[in-house]
């Protein structure tokens, strides 16, 4: 579904990349982690494949376009939907606001919109006393849980998120990743995590750990 | 469309926000439509000043040829020097002059005196003697009589009454219907001295020819007002003696050879700013050696140029609030935007096009500008009348000193006596001073000064938001989300 040819990325220093010819595949309904330690570049992978910022070598293909054939902008529109550790919600908004903003924005249809964006934060836990509560008034496994309903309202195939259980206790860790595995297996999403804590990526079905500017798939 | 629901839900969520830049763009529009409200009433006043104040072009003998011929004479001798002598307007010149475009109406006057037969007239006693024995040798081609005649085509046409120095309290005024007639307007202390009212008959008798008397039916009485009273000189009869007639009794009284000529005419000009080309097209129709053409349109000047300044004071204010406006909105909106960078990064991480973002806060600033622009409509009149009282009092004041600097004492037409009209002379010039500072701003809030308003409130919300929106254009989402 998702692979990357050649990929490479540097900041200023090409001598000195961060990663070069990466070449990897990601399916859809499986959960990948890519664990790695502080400043290895695994963040930078991250925002390559969710289309915030450009490769400096080689391509990343969704099926058979490149990014630079599907356009940044409507590749997060339409394909890919990130989860940050920061939740980065509207904070002006209730939960349901929230998923129908992206929902709206993405072009993501689903019969009985509101309908829809309830039932979807209901199985996340968000029960109906707080879905119209302004998010910040939410915990911050409730605004974790928000963020991942409006990645799941959006539909993209593709589902990425950067250290999403960083803020949250061990009972919040476990249920956001067992929401993920749910998106992975139930709906045939390809999720990518991006962590550092080996408990969250072991409950993946595939590891990767990047090390030395390469990546090692871990047994 | 979802930049509309999102701008909404920000600017009700932020309440406090919001009401701060209502705050800040209702005080800004407030100036700017005060600006506008006092350029339009300026605008205004001076159309209305136009209609009002009026200008007017008078036909005269020319005087200043006449005594050039005088003094060329050769004689040097006293006795032997030519009189100066001044050729009488023609009527039929005066036609022709009426027929030009932007002549309104004329007024012919005629001035003569008369000596009273069947009435006693009015004497003033003062330090200086009795006043009796009248005006003195002051009119062109008249001798002297104890009865002023003022020979007009219409009354409410000369100075005095469309001023309202003189007053018809009795009867009516002299119209264009006692052409030929021997109706009389007197003043009314003239009446009571000699128990005459409307209706009743005196007789006078002219003071040239055969001197016969001549027998004149009153048709109305008129009150002289108390500065007409009070500003005739040690030589001038009392102002009680002047009677209105039609212009050819006054010709009558005068002699046979006067009929069909006049001291003067003045045309009332229906655009003042055109004066000066009806003054050009006159000179063309008329011998400039024997008669001449003045102008006066000095209440127009004062208040045109008192109005000019108002104009011109409101349109730098109208620009340098916008102006200041525009900066201060968008120093705000910069701050505003800068805030919410993370919005702008999971906006864009979304897919969300750019110029949707900016659209999102274009809307949350008209939102605040359109409440800001009803309660500016709501306080931007009493700022208006505020500053639109200053700015004239000020302007007026300036105005009108420089106005009664420049008005030469004896101004009066040539041809005729202190007592006609009043053409050019410093009474008349007092009267314009005086309209100047009564002109007022009539200054209302209509729907085009709203509109205007709206207009300024779109621009400045729409610059403020282009000029802050830059950094959303450059923003990259990977530094504000990720890093």
């Amino acid at each position: 579904m998702l692979k990357t040819q050649n990929l490479g990325y540097w900041y200023q220093d090409k001598s000195q990349p961060l990663f070069q010819d990466l070449n990897l595949t990601f399916d859809e309904g499986q959960s990948y982690a890519i664990l790695g330690h502080s400043g290895t570049g695994k963040t930078t992978f991250l925002s390559l494949i969710a289309g915030l910022d450009k490769p400096k070598s080689g391509d990343i293909w969704l099926g058979d376009r490149s990014l630079k054939q599907i356009g940044l902008t409507n590749y997060r529109r339409h394909d890919v939907s990130i989860v940050f550790q920061a939740y980065n919600l509207f904070t002006y908004m209730s939960p349901l606001n929230n998923l129908l903003t992206a929902m709206a924005i993405t072009g993501a249809e689903h019969a009985g919109d509101k309908f829809f964006a309830r039932r979807t934060l209901n199985s996340l836990g968000i029960g109906e006393d707080l879905v119209e509560r302004n998010v910040q008034h939410l915990s911050g496994g409730q605004q974790q849980r928000v963020a991942i309903a409006r990645a799941m309202a959006c539909d993209a195939p593709l589902v990425v998120a950067d250290e999403p259980t960083g803020n949250l206790d061990e009972d919040n860790t476990q249920e956001v990743i067992d929401q993920f595995q749910q998106l992975a297996h139930q709906q045939h999403k390809c999720v990518i995590i991006v962590t550092h804590e080996p408990d969250v990526a072991a409950r993946c079905d595939h590891q990767f750990r990047l090390e030395n500017k390469q990546f090692t798939q871990l047994a | 469309m979802n930049f509309l629901k999102r701008a909404w839900l920000n600017v009700w969520a932020k309440k406090g926000r919001s009401v701060l830049l209502i705050l800040v763009s209702s005080a800004i529009l407030m100036f700017v439509l005060a600006g506008l409200l006092i350029r339009s009433a300026a605008v205004k006043a001076t159309d209305q000043a136009k209609a009002d104040v009026g200008a007017t072009v008078t036909l005269s003998a020319n005087r200043q040829a006449a005594f050039k011929k005088v003094q060329s004479s050769s004689s040097s001798s006293k006795s032997s020097r030519p009189k100066m002598t001044l050729t009488p307007v023609k009527l039929s010149d005066a036609a022709k002059i009426a027929k030009l475009s932007n002549v309104k109406s004329e007024n012919v006057t005629s001035s003569t005196s008369v000596n009273a037969s069947s009435y006693d007239v009015v004497s003033t006693t003062s330090g200086m003697g009795s006043s009796q024995g009248g005006p003195g040798n002051m009119k062109g081609g008249t001798s002297s009589g104890d009865t002023q005649i003022n020979g007009v085509s219409a009354t409410s046409l000369t100075t005095a009454f469309s001023d309202n120095q003189s007053k018809i309290t009795k009867g009516r005024g002299i119209t264009s219907a006692d052409k030929n007639t021997n109706h009389v307007v007197i003043e009314k202390n003239l009446a009571s001295q000699n128990d005459l009212t409307v209706g009743d008959t005196i007789t006078v008798k002219k003071t040239t020819g055969s001197k016969a008397k001549v027998k004149l039916k009153i048709v109305g009485i008129y009150r002289a007002s108390a500065t007409a009273s009070s500003s005739a000189g040690p030589m001038s009869s009392d102002p009680s003696n002047t009677m209105y007639t039609s212009y050819t009794l006054a010709n009558t009284f005068k002699g046979s050879k006067y009929a069909g000529t006049a001291d003067s005419v003045t045309f009332n000009v229906s655009n003042p700013a055109k004066v000066s080309s009806v003054k050009a097209a006159g000179k063309k129709l008329i011998n400039t050696s024997s008669y001449s053409l003045s102008t006066d349109d000095a209440s127009y000047q004062t208040v045109k140029a008192s109005m000019s300044n108002v104009e011109s004071f409101a349109n730098k204010i109208v620009w340098l609030v916008a102006i200041a406006g525009t900066i201060i909105l968008a120093l705000i909106v910069i701050l505003m935007i800068r805030e919410r960078r993370f919005e702008i990064g999971v906006l864009l991480s979304l897919g969300e096009a750019r110029w949707k973002i900016v659209a999102q806060f274009f809307t949350e600033m008209l939102m605040v500008i359109v409440v800001a622009v009803a309660i500016a409509g709501a306080g931007g009149k009493f700022v208006g009348d505020q500053l639109g009282s200053q700015l004239v009092a000020q302007s007026t004041t300036t105005q009108t000193t420089s106005s009664s600097t420049s008005t030469q004492p004896g101004g009066g037409q040539p041809g005729g006596g202190g007592m006609r009209g009043g053409n050019g002379g410093p009474g008349m010039q007092q009267a314009s001073s005086t309209k100047a500072a009564d002109t007022d701003l009539d200054i209302s809030v209509s729907a085009v000064s709203l509109a205007e308003l709206g207009g300024f409130g779109l621009a400045i919300t729409f610059l403020s938001i282009m000029i802050a929106s830059g950094g959303i254009l450059r923003l990259e989402p990977k530094k504000v989300l990720i890093s």
